[in-house]
């Protein structure tokens, strides 16, 4: 069951594990950035080699980082295509000319950094917000970056708390329509044949107890919640404060002679620039 | 001379493994290697710690979980020999899940009990002799049915829930702890409409429960499960004759069974093998001379 959506959590014992989520929400953020800095085959260089550093620093098997990249393979490969046919390069560097389409060693080029710009940025992301951090405290850290927001009466606790309360029941109404689903299936009922139209009928005795269920599970919350004085969010305190260790402040600084380190390489350009 | 029944293996169950998110961090290995046999026309009772893997066992009897390994045999054939007629097998075994309540979807009971045997294909009159047959069973009478599942408590809930598998007329019946959670006459009303289902239809019954004294009281024979595996079987005297095995494992014997054991070493003359509060009353009354 937890491995449904939990799923994109992997639990091991690595330093990025342990990082403050808030610091994790930054670093991800920084190497976005870095990402999109990158402009030539040096700094492409870097930034790849930086996403193997990460996946064997947090341990994070990398079939699972394989399964995650799956994902976005067509989106990938269009976005390669798009660079190869559409960029317009040198006249004499023109590889292939045919008919109307032309094919420049530029187009090559980009196609090749755009493909490592997208890994890059979802291995990154991924390594640092949802492979090692679980949902409850990523909307931790975001509740706690956008606490300045409170200034502004922006209701940020309510949110952060509607976010928890929301991935927190996932899996626990994953688990009751699984649970409804074979009930119903040991009396016959069949979800996997006929027309779209009986199928859509069949999930009524499935939709019903579930709605049924979500709406008491609601009540009992919102009762267990009043029962335990909740009013919102000023004056409250945390049971986990969030707090940064020296493992968090050496990751800043890492990441910011990581950023420095891609500008200065733009700066000098080696070979083709994008 | 009473005619000798020959009890016939309804269902066996052959070396069946089955591990739960096989592959992830979160692997669980919930059955190894079950070996067991669920005879017809007698109850048979599955007791075992939480997390022992009762409830993964009886969803393997009607192929809701596909067992990794092993075979699952319903009068003989294989339940998985083709995976597309699993649903045939469902109507032959009969599934209450564990809180069978929230099951419960139709504007009316009545139809609610109804959905089972509407799905079978029965015609009209069959499934309304049915539906009245097995709230019988359990105990509903015609003012509940006509109401709203919903605003059933939820003890009836239950026993709607129970009726609407029953109505199936199931040729093994499995109820995953239909008594959890109930005050002891609800108990009792469900337990006595599984016998009455039993004795109609002799059917094989086969109940998960925790509550020692109710399996001592109504199942013929016992599987104890611990960790995955078949720790004991047999019938009732000879599993809870094995108390410090039980305890072991984190199970107990019948309260009285205890009740009766102490008096036994305090010297009263009673038996150590009593396991219900009616045979322990008559030995009692025995002992003293009483009648009732
Ligand atoms: N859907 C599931 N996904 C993952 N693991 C599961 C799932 N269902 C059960 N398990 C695990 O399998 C093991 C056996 O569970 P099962 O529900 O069969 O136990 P049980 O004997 O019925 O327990 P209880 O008496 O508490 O009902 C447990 O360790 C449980 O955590
Ligand atoms: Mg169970």
């Amino acid at each position: 069951m937890k491995g449904i959506v939990l799923g994109q959590y992997y639990p091991a014992d690595s330093v990025i594990h342990r990082l403050d989520p808030r610091i994790k929400i930054i670093l991800a953020l920084i190497y976005i950035v870095c990402s999109f800095l990158c402009r030539n085959i040096f700094s492409f260089v870097l930034l790849f080699m930086s996403s193997i550093v990460l996946i064997l620093v947090s341990r994070i098997p990398l079939k699972i980082v394989f399964r995650s990249l799956r994902a976005i393979i067509f989106i990938m490969l269009f976005t390669a295509v798009l660079n190869v046919f559409w960029t317009k390069g040198e006249p004499e560097n023109l590889l292939v000319s045919w008919k109307f389409i032309n094919i420049y060693t530029e187009g090559i080029y980009n196609a090749v950094f755009i493909v490592v710009r997208i890994v890059s940025m979802i291995i990154g992301s991924s390594i640092f917000m949802t492979y090692t951090t679980t949902p409850i405290q990523l909307t931790d850290g975001i509740e706690r970056l956008l606490s300045p927001l409170k200034k502004l009466h922006v209701p940020v606790h309510e949110f952060a708390m509607m976010m928890t309360i929301a991935l927190r029941f996932i899996p626990i109404i994953v688990e009751e329509t699984q649970k409804i689903m074979s009930a119903q299936k040991a009396r016959g009922a069949d979800f996997s044949s006929g027309s779209l139209m009986k199928r859509a009928k069949a999930l009524v005795p499935v939709l019903i107890p579930l709605f049924i269920s979500a709406f008491r599970r609601a009540g009992d919350l919102a009762t267990a919640m009043t029962c335990r004085c909740y009013r919102g969010g000023k004056g409250r305190t945390k049971m986990t404060v969030l707090k940064c260790r020296a493992r968090d402040y050496v990751m800043l600084a890492v990441s910011a002679a990581f950023t420095a380190a891609v500008v200065v390489i733009n700066i000098y350009s080696f070979g083709y620039t994008m | 001379m009473t005619p000798v029944r020959i009890k016939m293996s309804k269902i066996t169950v052959e070396n069946v493994s089955y591990v739960y998110s096989a592959g992830t961090p979160f692997e669980v290995k919930a059955l190894d290697d079950i070996n067991l046999s669920i005879e017809e026309n007698r109850i048979t009772g599955i007791i075992g710690h939480t997390g022992s893997g009762k409830s993964t066992l009886v969803q393997m009897f009607n192929g809701l979980v596909r067992p990794d390994e092993g075979r699952i045999l319903l009068d003989g054939a294989d339940i998985w020999e083709n995976p597309k007629e699993i649903g045939k097998v469902r109507f032959k075994v009969g599934l209450v899940m564990q809180y069978p309540e929230y099951q419960l979807f139709e504007e009316t009971v009545k139809a609610d009990i109804a959905f089972g045997p509407k799905n079978m294909g029965l015609d009209e009159d069959e499934i309304k002799n049915r539906v009245s047959e097995c709230a019988g069973f359990v105990g509903l009478g015609q003012n509940e049915l006509d109401k709203s599942p919903f605003d059933l408590s939820g003890g009836q809930k239950r026993r709607a829930a129970i009726a609407g598998v029953m109505a199936m007329k199931p040729e093994v019946l499995v109820l995953d702890e239909p008594a959890a959670g109930l005050d002891p006459a609800g108990r009792a009303s469900i337990f006595d409409g599984i016998v009455k289902y039993k004795n109609s239809t002799g059917a094989a019954v086969i109940i998960v429960s925790h509550s020692m004294e109710d399996m001592a009281k109504y199942c013929d024979y016992l599987i104890v499960m611990a960790d995955a595996k078949v720790f004991m079987t047999g019938d009732r005297d000879t599993v809870f004759s094995n108390s410090s095995q039980l305890e072991n494992i984190g199970l107990d014997i019948p309260q009285i069974t205890k009740v009766m054991t102490l008096l036994c070493e305090a010297g009263v003359n009673v038996s150590k093998s009593i396991y219900t509060v009616e045979d322990a009353e008559r030995a009692l009354l025995k002992l003293f001379g009483g009648v009732r």
